[in-house]
């Protein structure tokens, strides 16, 4: 089970993307649209239907072309639709004072959860399946370690995170809760 | 009278406590940061960085020495190695409150018979001491990280601190020179200030006094 995290600014700029691949099994989340590929998959039309359905954490363990493939889609795939739960967030932002939103949208498989800290940055997680207990710890613990960067003196505000102490702390942290 | 290094510790949390201004801690080390990050902006050269952040130090050390005097009330230091004592456990736990670990360096060889010994209680100690203090916390540096430009340039994050012994120390007739040997800012595995005594400076009677 994967799970991608995305720090944006106010302005929406990127400045912070991590995907994490979870140890912890996944809840048997069945895609509608992998069950109707005809067999041939190897084909370029059915590959982008693999990316579409999300199907991502299968196709790493199979072997062959196709995983390049559905690989290389997938990633355009996530981005696209953490762009899409953008405009939902904002809208939610506007409504509600609370700082965990815990799912703002849905696609397929893959739900968009997302936490916007006080100064309007949003910290996008796309995840399979519910956790919503784990996905709050794991979002409180990385605003507390972005809270640290800001202090940073060496960091500017609003520009893309780079320090190795920081990845490795997420990496830590998702490990723990995801 | 020798003052043992409880009596100090002691005094120097009497003189902690007694303060009745005392700053926030984050607000201290974001000003801090602040500093540096904008001489560097200025400068663009780490060791100017350096040099200047030293010579902050010096004009603060100058000044602090008085208050610390006034306020601590201690008399004059038998020999270098008691100087390292109260800096350690009176000075830096009084303003800053932490106690670094003082080690002191090995003892210098013995004077040349031609050494003039005018200063009669201090020339027991012969100029070439030295001592180091490893500090475990340093508050100047709290959510520090240091890019690697600063780390490959020989930015000592907080220089400051060895102006302000160098600064303190020349007041009160001690020429010493303090640096930085190591820094966990910079990767390693703790910070170090050594301090190491040049010369003790003779009391000068200033012109015009007959």
């Amino acid at each position: 089970m994967s799970h991608h995290l995305f720090l944006l600014s106010p302005s929406d700029t990127p400045l912070y993307s991590l995907t994490h691949y979870s140890t912890k099994p996944a809840p048997s989340v069945t895609s509608p649209l992998a069950s109707n590929l005809p067999t041939w998959s190897t084909s370029a039309f059915a590959g982008t239907l693999t990316a579409l359905s999300g199907a991502s954490s299968a196709t790493q363990h199979t072997t062959g072309g196709a995983v390049r493939m559905g690989g290389g889609q997938d990633r355009h795939v996530i981005q696209m639709i953490a762009n899409a739960s953008l405009d939902v967030i904002e809208d939610i932002m506007r409504k509600e004072n609370t700082m965990y939103l815990k799912s703002v949208d849905k696609f397929n498989e893959w739900t968009v959860s997302a936490f916007i800290t006080a100064g309007n940055m949003k910290f996008i997680l796309l995840h399979e399946g519910k956790n919503d207990d784990g996905i709050r710890a794991f979002f409180v613990d990385v605003w507390e370690l972005y809270v640290k960067t800001m202090l940073n003196p060496f960091h500017t505000a609003h520009t893309p995170i780079r320090s190795a102490v920081f990845d490795g702390r997420v990496r830590a942290s998702a490990k723990k809760y995801l | 009278m020798a003052t043992t290094s409880k009596q100090y510790k002691a005094i120097g949390e009497d003189l902690w406590k007694g303060r009745s201004e005392k700053i926030n801690a984050e607000l201290f080390a974001l000003t801090y940061g602040a500093l540096v990050v904008q001489l560097i902006q200025d400068y663009e050269d780490y060791a100017e960085v350096n040099k200047h952040l030293e010579k902050m130090g010096y004009n603060i050390g100058t000044r602090l020495i008085e208050d610390f005097l006034a306020k601590s009330g201690l008399g004059r230091c038998a020999d270098f190695r008691e100087v390292g004592e109260v800096v350690s456990k009176v000075g830096f736990k009084s303003f800053l409150n932490i106690t670094p670990t003082v080690t002191h360096g090995a003892p210098p060889p013995p004077p040349s018979p031609n050494r003039p010994s005018s200063i009669n209680t201090l020339s027991q100690t012969s100029a070439g001491s030295s001592f180091t203090l490893t500090l475990d916390e340093n508050p100047l540096a709290e959510f520090v990280e240091l890019p690697d430009e600063a780390l490959e340039g020989g930015l000592w994050f907080s220089n400051v601190l060895c102006g302000v012994l160098r600064g303190a120390l020349e007041m009160v007739q001690m020429q010493v020179q303090a640096e930085f040997i190591s820094d966990v800012l910079r990767g390693d595995e703790s910070t170090e200030i050594r301090v190491k005594l040049v010369k003790y400076l003779e009391e000068e009677v200033p012109v015009g006094d007959d």
